[in-house]
């Protein structure tokens, strides 16, 4: 009883992360400048990736094997903070060159 | 408000200790890895008090919780806001660039204050030169530069410093 009850908050945990992720995807799309873009891909990833680790830990193996999971999850902010910080860097110290790239882009 | 100067001895040994749980957990808690473990962290944690020396900030256990818990419900915050943005067919983004002047000392408090900003909703860090931060926002007429405080003085409290003067923008 108590499994399946797990199992279905695991299965709506899923999903929602399979969402974020997809909407973040579609900022890529709807967004028109790369700044406007790095949110979307920055914040919504970031709970996409977080509601996935939050799923699956139930099913870590060991005490150990859940500690990584949030690690990962972790390593992942720190990882697209710190992108996200270096391309809008880019795109501020040198704008005009990227409204050159953007414009070849589209 | 800075705390004493730690000294390298300690800060060698608290990384240490730290490295040393990432190491348990990547090994999945395998015993057998635990000596080559102990020889990788005691190198790697001499090598990053080499390079990054103690900054005689000390972390405070409660202020990191209570950033912990600012932290995670802001990211939802932020995702949610940025997913009910995207969703919406009118897309009501109204992005434009703010430059505030930062309380916090350089350093450490700075960098994690930049690095949370770009996870937090609407703000991105885009450019730190001194103590003069611009943020790209997703919409202006946010209040902004309230959320920008009230993340300074979670980050403040982190290093145990105090912020008296917050709450005015220089543009």
């Amino acid at each position: 009883m108590i499994d399946s009850a797990v199992i279905a908050v695991q299965v709506v945990l899923l999903v929602l992360g399979c969402l974020f992720f997809a909407v973040g995807t579609l900022g890529l799309f709807r967004f028109s400048d790369t700044l406007t873009r790095i949110h979307a891909l920055t914040k919504v990833d970031n709970l996409g990736l977080g509601f996935i680790v939050l799923a699956l830990l139930p099913l870590a193996p060991s005490l150990a094997g859940g500690v990584k999971m949030v690690l990962i999850w972790a390593a992942a902010l720190a990882a697209s903070a710190t992108s996200a910080h270096l391309i809008a860097r880019a795109v501020h110290v040198r704008p005009e060159h990227s409204a050159v790239e953007e414009a070849a882009d589209d | 408000m800075q705390s004493a100067p730690s000294l390298p001895a300690l800060s060698l040994l608290l990384r240490g200790a730290a490295l040393l749980v990432v190491w348990w957990a990547l090994t999945l808690g395998e015993t057998s890895a635990l000596g080559f473990g102990l020889g990788v962290t005691a190198l790697v944690a001499w090598l990053s008090v080499r390079l990054f020396p103690p900054s005689g900030y000390r972390l405070q256990p409660l202020g990191l919780l209570s950033f912990l818990g600012y932290f995670l419900t802001r990211s939802v915050v932020a995702g949610l806001d940025v997913a009910r943005r995207l969703l919406s067919p009118a897309l009501p983004v109204h992005p434009g660039e703010i430059t505030l002047t930062l309380h916090l000392p350089e350093g450490s408090p700075r960098w994690l204050l930049a690095n949370t900003l770009s996870l937090m909703p609407g703000t991105l860090s885009a450019l730190l030169e001194g103590d003069q931060l611009t943020l790209h926002c997703l919409d202006t007429r946010e209040p902004v530069e309230q959320d920008v405080r009230e993340t300074e003085r979670q980050v403040a409290r982190v290093f145990g410093l105090s912020l008296n003067d917050i709450g005015r923008a220089v543009q």
